[in-house]
């Protein structure tokens, strides 16, 4: 909500490279080597620029999803479970019905695993407006429950009775074009990159977005000057899961093919917390996404060709996380106090 | 003669923008009641928390007991025997009665609570004073009443000598407020000092030994409680100011445009809530409705904006029934409101002035067409009341929060005055504003008056509810105690209605 | 109906209460030190992350001290260490305890899984004969079948759970310290004007959640099992988070709420074993958890709505 300082966030970066090259040489390897290998594993040939891509789309989506959600001051820690909800009804509309052309077919899925991603989120958004019952617990919650229900469709009504827990394949028609092969980044980045467009433009130049924005700003106000804000917190709510959803979509249809019983290892999560320290800012978002996604993808690299274990990687994403929410450590607790003694009795 | 217990002299403290208390004195006998009275902003409540150690002030010193300190901590005000029950009760609600008073000095065997030794100690303080309490009810459960018994017993227990009660009856019934001058008089035997916070002139002329009465942060007067009169008070209270204005200004009136019939409308506080409060508006007519904070005007302004539930009774506006409608469907019916709280409401701080500006008119053309906002309009918009309005920094892209007071102020007035509303309620539409923007804001009330408007001005700036309002109704307690015609009031008739004066009591 | 007589009596038997007991331990240890966190009104999210931390450090300790007593002392201590980093990001760099507790939770796993192969070379998991176990306490029946399932073979910190639970709920709300504790998470500003410190207190009461934490872990790895797996907590960690809200920060009634975890988890694979579908049965806890809160926040609405009624 404070103009945001980028240049502390730049500095977090910094900081945790530099304690990751630190990490690298204290386990006897050359940091200069494993950082170079890094880039290239991200950046280098088609295979990994499409790795890249691969990661990033449902990194930037759920992303998104949860700096939507907090723009109506809700905190949407159920976008996992959006993702999963959205995945399986994508996985089902893309086999359940058959002849059809892709661009029929291809909106087709995408919208029935909005809708249904988009109800699951209204489902806390109701609850906070009306009762203000804690969104964050309930969100968790419901992330076990979206996902032991489609645990339960893909094991028993939706089965391709396969070797492996999965639905049945989706037609062609369904499916997203691949580019970039033979890695498997596909048509949804640019999916992906237009709905995130399409969201900020909504959310800065249209009456809806003003309302969404204005509600989680400062709902006192938004009451006032007649913005209802009960329905622009849900309608927010139902707006984030859909773009859940549709992540969950594009994992079904671009990559895998079909809907696989426990497919994510926590993406919404990432998600979730590169928005966080993205401060919620649209803008930021497919920025911090994307270095998310560089810093994944080239570790597969980097552990080929050093042999520094990825998992040094994964290390190194969990302090940046932790170094950028303590990053106010300086500037934003000087701010804070030169509020609070300012505001002391008007 | 008894011995001075307490003495404050030369006081001053300043809030950024705000001299809260200036030159402040006081001081308090052994075993009297003393009351400090005054308006809202007089200085009392900020007086007694230096004294409590909550506040520090600039200039000045407090004597204890002979003992003379630049100021305290509320850890050593609470060693001297000073406690103090405040207006906003400082109970953990989920807890009971008991665990309470005991908090934060609690008897103890080993790591265990020894609730026999407190329960003795309590039932002591209450057999002694008539503070009847339940100690093991949950103070959510309780009566507003027994509650501030419950404040007056944990002051008691620390130790208190000295009681300071801030405003202590704007949360009880009339019964309840007999109840607690038994309590207050049977202190007073049993040795103890008070120092009672109030605006309501019959009950402090009812208990007080002493009464110092302060006003724009300046003592004014102590008086001996038996040789004066609420008159005299309300006068001292209320005094003679700098007039910027005058009287009203004249102008044709109209039809009934707002018409606020028998309503009852809920409250956090028990006085606060309306209970069957009724009164119209005419066209070209400025009604002022007068009184102290506190007293439901708040809830009022809330009602009929469309804010707050009213439960029972109408509001007309504009012919239309419009009680518990959305708020914008009210706004569409021809309302326009200047809100009490500038800051939490009237803006959003967050946005720019542009943004705040076309809050209310942003999804309409031409601000906006087909859903989409035409941000070059809005500036257009913007820059134009800016002008007409004088408000600096011109900037339509300046953060809102980083307006002054006033500036702030003409932003809200700017945005709801320029939409022309039949019904223009505004609510302390001057508080904390300069001398040049208070100007600029009740000339634009008049204009809005001039121009055909029905104006509710609720203030309890007396000052301005005079040099504006063409009839003037009195608030307190929810409701309205009398409606005069401006040519008929002055301060004193005024006073008395505000501070419950020629009604019960 | 044979059929189905006989599937009610495999899935319902006494060993179905064992199972629940033992399915609800870990859970009810990171209930406890939320509960406690949570009084000073702090969500401990990072509990999971705590967890795999003590876990990890408890089967390294053990297994080459040799000691599960070793094992555990490490797994308080690695607990502690990780709690006050949270309160210091917390409390002095004013971080948000959600981020910094999903951030220790991340860390924990990438941690802990790049530990695991530096230090054993493995991955996945590892076990081993030198591993330590808690003792199991064993009492003898004189072989009565029933009185041997119920009570026999218990891990040691299992019936420590349950007697936990009660010194906790004594600690709260009849000591003087859980007195303070709770009012500094209901009305932080009465507490301070009663003299009491809260960030002093809200730091404090995180280390003893780090205790707690740091047990959570040991148990799991020495006593409910013996070996430390990648990510063993497989979200128990959040699982007492849950149960801490469903008995609403309360000792006790987060204990219900670990055993109807421990009961649905227990439950469900039996049904696995048997081949039905177990995914219903296990999300009834949760299910059952949002329901509970929705209630008590409706009530909370009516009552405040009486209250401020002007008729």
């Amino acid at each position: 909500m404070y103009k945001t300082s980028w240049g502390s966030t730049l500095m977090t970066i910094i900081l945790s490279l530099a304690l990751g090259a630190g990490a690298i040489l204290l386990l006897g390897y050359d940091p200069i080597e494993a950082y170079y290998q890094l880039f290239r594993g991200a950046f280098v040939g088609k295979f990994n620029i499409g790795g890249v891509m691969e990661r990033f789309v449902p990194l930037m989506l759920t992303a998104l999803a949860f700096a939507v959600s907090a723009k109506v001051a809700v905190f949407n820690v159920g976008v996992e479970g959006e993702l999963y909800l959205g995945a399986i009804a994508a996985a089902w509309a893309g086999y359940a019905f058959t002849g059809l052309h892709p661009l029929v077919h291809i909106p087709l899925c995408f919208a029935v695993a909005m809708v249904a991603s988009g109800a699951w989120g209204a489902i806390p958004g109701v609850l906070k407006a009306y009762w203000k019952v804690n969104e964050v617990c309930v969100t968790i919650l419901m992330n076990y429950v979206a996902i032991y229900f489609t645990s339960y469709l893909v094991g028993n009504p939706f089965s391709a009775r396969a070797s492996i827990p999965r639905t049945p394949t989706i037609e062609e028609s369904a499916r997203l074009l691949r580019i970039l092969r033979p890695s498997r980044a596909n048509i949804g980045i640019f999916v992906a990159l237009g709905v995130l467009v399409l969201v900020w433009w909504m959310l800065y130049h249209t009456n809806w977005g003003y309302k969404l924005r204005h509600v989680g700003q400062n709902p006192s106000f938004s009451e006032y000057v007649g913005i209802p804000p009960k329905k622009a917190m849900i309608w927010g709510m139902i707006l984030s899961g859909a773009i859940g959803g549709l992540a969950g979509a594009i994992e079904v249809m671009g990559i895998h093919g079909h809907f696989l019983d426990n497919f994510s290892p926590g993406i919404a999560f990432d998600g979730m917390l590169a928005s966080l320290i993205a401060k919620n800012d649209i803008r930021m978002v497919p920025v911090l996404s994307l270095f998310l996604a560089v810093l994944k993808t080239g570790a597969l690299g980097m552990e080929r060709f050093t042999g520094v274990p990825k998992t040094l990687i994964d290390t190194i994403i969990a302090v940046f996380i932790l170094l950028a929410a303590m990053e106010g450590l300086f500037a934003y607790s000087r701010r804070r106090s030169a509020r609070s003694s300012g505001e002391e009795a008007a | 003669m008894s011995r001075i217990l307490i003495e404050m002299k030369g006081i001053c403290k300043e809030f950024p923008g705000v001299k809260a208390v200036q030159d402040g004195l006081f001081s308090l006998e052994e075993g009297e009641i003393h009351s400090l009275i005054g308006e809202n902003g007089a200085g009392k409540s900020t007086l007694m928390k230096i004294l409590y150690g909550m506040y520090v002030p600039e200039e000045g010193s407090i004597a204890v007991k002979g003992e003379t300190y630049p100021s305290l901590t509320p850890k050593q005000a609470i060693g001297l025997g000073i406690g103090m029950v405040h207006q906003e009760f400082m109970l953990v609600r989920e807890m009971t009665v008991l665990e309470n008073i005991i908090l934060g000095f609690e008897p103890r065997r080993g790591g265990r609570i020894d609730r026999r030794a407190a329960l003795e100690k309590i039932e002591y303080y209450a057999d002694t004073y008539g503070l009847r309490v339940h100690p093991d009810k949950k103070v959510e459960e309780i009566s507003v009443g027994e509650a501030q018994r419950v404040e007056i017993i944990k002051t008691l227990y620390r130790g208190a000598e000295i009681l300071v009660l801030d405003e202590p009856t704007a949360v009880l019934t009339p019964q309840e407020a007999e109840q607690l001058f038994c309590i207050l008089r049977s202190m007073k035997e049993g040795g103890k000092s008070i120092v009672f916070i109030s605006h309501k002139l019959q009950e402090v002329l009812a208990i007080s030994d002493r009464i110092t009465v302060m006003r724009g942060g300046k003592h004014i007067a102590t008086v001996a409680g038996s040789s004066t009169s609420a008159p005299e008070l309300a006068r001292l209270m209320v005094g003679r100011e700098v007039f910027l204005g005058g009287s009203p200004v004249p102008a044709a009136k109209g039809d009934v445009a707002l018409s606020v019939e028998n309503i009852f409308v809920p409250g956090e506080k028990e006085l606060s809530k309306l209970r069957g409060v009724s009164f119209s508006v005419r066209k070209g007519e400025i009604l002022g409705i007068a009184g102290v904070n506190g007293n439901g005007q708040s809830e009022l302004a809330e009602a009929i904006a469309g804010l707050r539930q009213v439960q029972r009774g109408r509001v007309v506006l504009g012919g239309a029934e419009v009680q518990n409608m959305p708020p914008r469907r009210i706004r569409e019916h021809g309302l326009s409101h200047i809100p009490e709280d500038r800051n939490q409401r009237g803006l959003d701080r967050f946005s720019d002035v542009k943004e705040n500006l076309a809050a209310c008119s942003v999804s309409e053309p031409p601000l906006s067409s087909l859903g989409v906002i035409r941000w070059g309009k809005v500036r257009e918009f913007a820059e134009g009341l800016i002008r007409s309005y004088d408000i600096r920094p011109a900037g339509a892209d300046i953060e809102a929060s980083g307006l002054s007071g006033g500036n702030a102020q003409k932003v809200v007035v700017a945005r709801e005055v320029s939409r022309k509303a039949e019904v223009l309620l505004a609510s302390q539409p001057t508080r904390g504003v300069d001398i040049g923007s208070i100007e600029t804001i009740r000339n634009e009330l008049n204009r809005a008056k001039e121009a055909g408007a029905a104006v509710v001005l609720i203030s309890s700036d007396l000052e301005e509810i005079l040099s504006l309002s063409d009839r003037i109704a009195v608030m307190f307690e929810g409701r309205i105690t009398g409606e005069v015609d401006s040519s008929e009031a002055d301060e004193e008739k005024l006073g008395l209605l505000m501070t419950g004066g020629g009604t019960h009591v | 109906m044979d059929g189905l007589n006989e599937i009610l009596s495999l899935v319902f038997n006494a060993t179905l209460v064992r199972s629940t007991i033992r399915a609800a331990t870990p859970i009810l240890y990171a209930t406890l030190a939320c509960v406690l966190t949570q009084q000073a009104n702090i969500l401990n999210i990072g509990i999971e992350g705590i967890m795999i931390f003590a876990a990890f450090a408890a089967v390294t300790t053990s297994y080459f001290a040799g000691s599960w007593v070793l094992g555990l002392l490490a797994a308080i201590i690695t607990g502690v260490v990780v709690a006050a980093f949270m309160a210091f990001a917390h409390l002095k760099a004013k971080a948000d305890i959600f981020v910094v507790g999903m951030g220790v939770n991340m860390l924990a796993i990438a941690m802990t899984r790049f530990l695991l192969q530096r230090t054993f070379g493995v991955s996945g998991s590892f076990h081993h004969n030198d591993i330590v176990p808690m003792p199991r306490l064993n009492f003898d029946f004189g072989g009565n079948a029933l009185l041997d399932t119920l009570f026999n073979d218990y891990s040691l910190f299992e019936p420590v759970g349950i007697v936990l639970v009660f010194v906790l709920a004594f600690i709260l709300y009849k000591t003087v310290w859980g007195l303070r504790l709770r009012s500094v998470g209901l009305n932080p500003l009465a507490a301070e004007t009663a003299g009491i410190n809260v960030t002093f207190r809200k730091f404090e009461v995180m280390l003893y959640s780090g205790v707690l934490g740091g047990i959570a872990g040991a148990h799991l790895s020495l006593g409910y099992s013996r070996m430390f797996v990648e990510n063993m907590t497989n979200g128990r960690g959040f699982m007492g988070v849950a149960a801490m809200f469903f008995g609403g920060a309360n000792p006790f009634w987060g204990w219900i709420g670990c055993l109807i975890f421990g009961f649905a988890d227990s439950l469900g694979s039996r049904l696995q074993s048997l081949g039905l579908p177990s995914q219903f049965i296990l999300m009834i806890p949760y299910v059952v958890t949002v329901v509970v809160l929705t209630l008590a926040m409706m009530r909370k609405k009516r009552a405040e709505t009486a209250r401020k009624s002007a008729i």
